[in-house]
């Protein structure tokens, strides 16, 4: 029998039982909708996380060293002149205060910063400028603030505020510029950044610096530089193996995402898992179903046998009804699937204003998906057709 | 004339959970090409059984069958169901014509199992149902909308179509009336006259006029006009002698 003809066959076997076939793949329907949502959404997310950071970012390394004494900008400048594939390290001190303008106080974190370290982690100006080198150095009394911040010191998140006033303790500073919000804070703590100079000597009085980023050099390897970090710091520090594992955690955007990744796996097997319960039980129900057809074509089986049928005709014949509901049931599947996760991200969307998550479907994903209801489709349905097909063709004709 | 069919010493036995079923007891049976061949019998008696294995859908348990020449006996699955999509041509008692299939779809399903090129299948069709007066209005209706005559002169198409060697046909008037069942047998006499081979089974003896030849069975064994007549006369001479 040829295969268009096994085709028209199947056609017309599973249109005389639209409803019941509609009825059993809604399991097959559940699990590759599930599977492809999450999948979706999963891409999505990774997406908007590259997308959010930025290409500038991916060349960020951000170094982590727990010492006994707080490390300080002179060892940055050793690691940077020690460790090949650096373009600059540098890093940022924290400190908290009380900050008032002209109608309202607050408190304030206050990250000390030297001005590269705007560029390095990509922030961007909404108005005025970041403060200068010269401006570091020299101690001037100036600062940039988040501009989420603006709403707590002067009621209006809009507010041009470049060139006021802002008292912290005894000392007023001018505001040189605000720039784009980095994240929510709790409750009305403002975000301000100062002249890591200026915090140190009138604000918080610290030299420490607790958060260092690394920029590497174009071209490098990341993960190279990564090792040679740790190696350097270990060694900087006179560490035991011991303690650097425990002591210093250097990472890159892209180990970031290479982990997001593993993580984003084992959730996804998860997930799987779950739909591969759904899938099972759709895949008896199919093979429930085919077992029904079987018994009801029990004559038409017999009809096909005596006008010349193989039993390869007509395992075949069964085998193609299952592997096509399964693989109708997978299609509509994924297309829920995909309308689910657009769905949710834009509910998502919604309720976060800040992110945006657009789901993500492709190729491999999608055909994966077909080939798991094909595998379905033949692994319930084989059993059925083989009973079809081992039918004794004069009992079955003499079948009431 | 040559010889389509040789059945030689044939015995058919069922063996089940119910015990074992002795129904053809030693048959021997020749069929001459272009024969309308009429087999009679009481029911029970093994006719079914018998034309199951003429149409290869059935074994015999002993002795050798022989189509065409050759001995179908040992033959496998696949080469069985090869001859009974080539050779062989079914016409039943319930019709048995897909339902929701068109009268062209169901005449052309042989065709299907034998691997007809598409192209070839229709046209045969068309010429099978000609043949035996199908009107060309009805071809596309679905087989469920049309009368019992109908119906079986379609299914004498489908048995047709495939140019077999031999009809087979299970009391295919069993389920017409007397007008119909008439329509029905002229076109198995046309077909003979077309020097086709028709065996056909019966209980109607209005029917088996129709044949050039009438076997009679009983209890698996085969009897000639003559042994019949002289089975049934002593079996009511037997009756008439108790009473
Ligand atoms: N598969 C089977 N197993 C056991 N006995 C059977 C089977 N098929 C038919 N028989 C028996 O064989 C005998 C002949 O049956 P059949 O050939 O159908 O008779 P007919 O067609 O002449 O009415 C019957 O007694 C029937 O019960
Ligand atoms: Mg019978």
């Amino acid at each position: 029998m040829k295969f268009s003809d096994l085709m028209y066959e199947t056609w017309s076997a599973l249109e005389s039982n639209r409803g019941r076939s509609a009825l059993t793949i809604l399991g097959i329907v559940i699990g590759i909708a599930a599977v492809i949502a999450m999948t979706s959404l999963i891409g999505g997310i990774r997406q908007s996380i590259v997308d959010e950071l930025g290409l500038n970012q991916a060349r960020l390394i951000y170094i982590n060293c727990w010492t006994d004494r707080e490390l300080t900008f002179e060892d940055l400048d050793r690691l940077q002149a020690n460790v090949p594939g650096y373009d600059y390290v540098t890093g940022a001190g924290y400190g908290y205060a009380s900050v008032s303008s002209d109608t309202k106080q607050a408190e304030a974190q206050i990250t000390a910063v030297k001005p590269i370290y705007f560029e390095a982690t990509g922030t961007k100006m909404l108005q005025g400028r970041p403060f200068s080198e010269a401006e570091e150095r020299s101690g001037a009394m100036v600062v940039v603030l988040d501009q989420a911040s603006l709403r707590t010191l002067f009621d209006d998140p809009e507010a041009q505020v470049v060139g006021k006033t802002l008292r912290i303790g005894n000392d007023s500073y001018t505001i040189i510029g605000v720039s784009e919000s980095i994240g929510m804070m709790w409750g009305d703590t403002v975000l301000l950044y100062a002249p890591f100079s200026v915090n140190a000597s009138r604000i918080s009085g610290s030299e420490s610096i607790s958060n260092i980023i690394g920029f590497a050099t174009e071209g490098e390897d990341l993960d190279d530089v990564v090792r040679r970090t740790e190696n350097y710091l270990a060694s900087y520090f006179n560490m035991t193996e011991q303690q650097k594992e425990e002591s210093i955690y250097v990472y890159s955007m892209k180990s970031l995402t290479d982990e997001l990744d593993s993580t984003m796996m084992s959730f996804s097997i998860l997930m799987t898992a779950i739909a591969s319960i759904s899938l099972l039980v759709g895949g008896i129900g199919i093979m429930n179903m085919m077992l029904t057809n079987v018994t009801e074509r029990i004559r038409e089986i017999g009809l096909r046998k005596a006008l010349g049928a193989k039993n390869s005709d007509i395992t075949r014949q069964f085998l193609l009804e299952s592997v096509f509901l399964c693989l109708a049931g997978g299609v509509i599947g994924i297309i829920f699937g995909y309308l689910g996760a657009l769905a949710f991200s834009g509910l998502a969307t919604n309720l976060a204003q800040t992110v945006q998550v657009r789901p993500v479907i492709d190729v491999s994903t999608v055909v994966i998906a077909a080939s798991i209801c094909v595998g379905i489709g033949i692994l319930f349905g084989f059993g059925p057709a083989r009973r079809a097909a081992k039918l004794d063709p004069v009992e079955s004709l003499q079948y009431q | 004339m040559s010889q389509v069919l040789r059945i030689q010493d044939v015995h058919r036995i069922y063996e089940n959970e119910a015990g074992i079923t002795h129904v053809l007891h030693g048959v021997n049976l020749s069929v001459e090409r272009g024969e309308l061949l009429v087999i009679m019998g009481p029911s029970g008696s093994g006719k079914s059984t018998l034309m199951n294995i003429m149409g290869c859908l059935d074994r015999p348990t002993l002795g050798t069958y022989t189509l065409e020449g050759i001995d179908v006996s040992e033959l496998s699955d696949d080469d069985l169901a090869f001859i009974r999509s080539t050779r062989i041509g079914f016409v039943f008692q319930s019709f048995n014509l897909l339902p929701r299939a068109t009268v062209l779809r169901n005449v052309t399903l042989p065709l299907i199992y034998a691997r007809t090129p598409k192209a070839e299948r229709v046209e045969r069709a068309i010429e099978a149902l000609t043949m035996v007066g199908v009107p060309v209005d009805l071809f596309d209706h679905r087989s469920n909308q049309l009368s019992g005559g109908q119906m079986q002169r379609v299914a004498i198409a489908r048995a047709i179509v495939n140019d077999p060697a031999l009809i087979l046909a299970d009391e295919p008037t069993g389920n017409l009336d007397s007008a119909t069942s008439d329509m029905v047998m002229a076109t198995f006499s046309h077909l003979r006259d077309q020097n086709k081979t028709v065996v056909l089974i019966t209980h109607d003896p209005e029917v088996a006029e129709w044949a050039d030849r009438v076997i009679y069975i009983r209890d698996g064994i085969l009897l000639t006009a003559e042994q019949e007549e002289a089975y049934v006369k002593s079996r009511d001479g037997q009756a008439r002698g108790r009473t």
